[in-house]
């Protein structure tokens, strides 16, 4: 580690459970944020900043004034731009030590293995049950550890799944034909407290730290400021993750 | 009977499973996810899952906004 860099990350290297190991360790790793809106923006806010190596940025839409409430990469000067771009420059500002690879694309089930080749983890930063559901099947085929946040207007949720030893995204929330997100409207904080819960997961997850949130639904009601935690036990009629358990 | 209910307090007939539960408080989201004392419960066990006094149950409507 260069000495610039033991001096940006000092105040995270002084913590024993992270060191210069974890620091090189960050450095190495490679994570896809999957969508750059108001959970999107915070976590690689954070994960640039701590160091994490390699951000790659995946949204398909372009900034929009209607954004700029809570999706803190972009600013009135990025407006009609692709997210992803603008994403890229903002982190690039933040931390140009760091690779970061912006692409401009919608998730789907024909791009989703090239999307998470070399891949160690993925942040969610989706807005819709069907990007999810794509991402969970393709984190499950990959065994790749997934950091759920889903957040409206002052309330959000939040879990970490790791394949093969916690319970997986459709486990918990199955699709059904009346899936569509409700558009009610949104407060910055609700995504910014959410993104940064998913970006202290991620950490702990790529350095093996602490215990991650794993069967464990964690929710945050802003209004009323209730936090609960729900036990998540493995649903064996899961369509997603069950046939994968039985192998 | 008494019930925490999203850290409410409520009163409730005896007798009732998450199922009859979720009628009684008319909720109508198809992704409702129920917790009771703090464990998710399945919706394949609605039926069989008793609502006992003292419980906590969390309705949640799951935020699927990014």
């Amino acid at each position: 580690m260069t000495l610039p860099d033991s001096k940006r990350y000092a105040r995270q290297i002084k913590l024993p459970q992270i060191g210069t190991p974890g620091q090189k360790k960050l450095a190495a790793a490679r994570v896809l944020i999957a969508g750059a809106g108001g959970l999107g923006s915070l976590s690689s806010l954070y994960l640039a900043a701590a160091g994490v190596g390699h951000l790659i940025i995946v949204d398909k839409d372009r900034v929009e004034l209607s954004n700029l409430n809570r999706q803190l990469l972009h600013s009135e000067t990025s407006l009609g731009k692709p997210k992803a771009l603008s994403a890229s420059h903002r982190l690039g500002q933040l931390n140009s030590k760091i690779k970061i690879t912006p692409i401009q694309v919608k998730i789907d089930r024909k791009n989703i293995d090239d999307l998470l080749k070399e891949v160690d983890l993925v942040v969610d930063g989706c807005d819709n049950y069907p990007t999810r559901q794509i991402l969970n099947r393709g984190c499950l085929h990959h065994k790749l550890p997934w950091i759920f946040g889903g957040v409206q207007g002052f309330d959000g949720m939040i879990t970490s799944f790791v394949p093969n030893s916690s319970v997986c995204f459709e486990c918990i929330i199955q699709d059904h034909p009346a899936t569509k997100l409700r558009d009610n409207g949104i407060l910055g904080a609700t995504a910014g407290i959410i993104a940064s819960i998913q970006a202290m997961e991620a950490i702990k997850l790529l350095l093996d730290l602490g215990t991650p949130l794993t069967n464990r639904l964690m929710q945050i009601c802003g209004l009323d400021m209730r936090i609960t935690t729900a036990a998540l036990t493995a649903n064996p009629d899961c369509k997603a993750c069950s046939p994968i358990k039985k192998n | 009977m008494i019930i925490q209910f999203n850290g409410l307090q409520e009163t409730i007939p005896r007798d009732l499973n998450i199922r009859q539960l979720i009628k009684f408080f008319d909720e109508g989201d198809p992704h409702l996810i129920v917790e009771q004392n703090a464990r998710y419960i399945y919706p394949k066990d609605y039926d069989t899952c008793m609502v006992m006094e003292n419980d906590e149950i969390e309705f949640i409507n799951p935020n699927l906004g990014g």
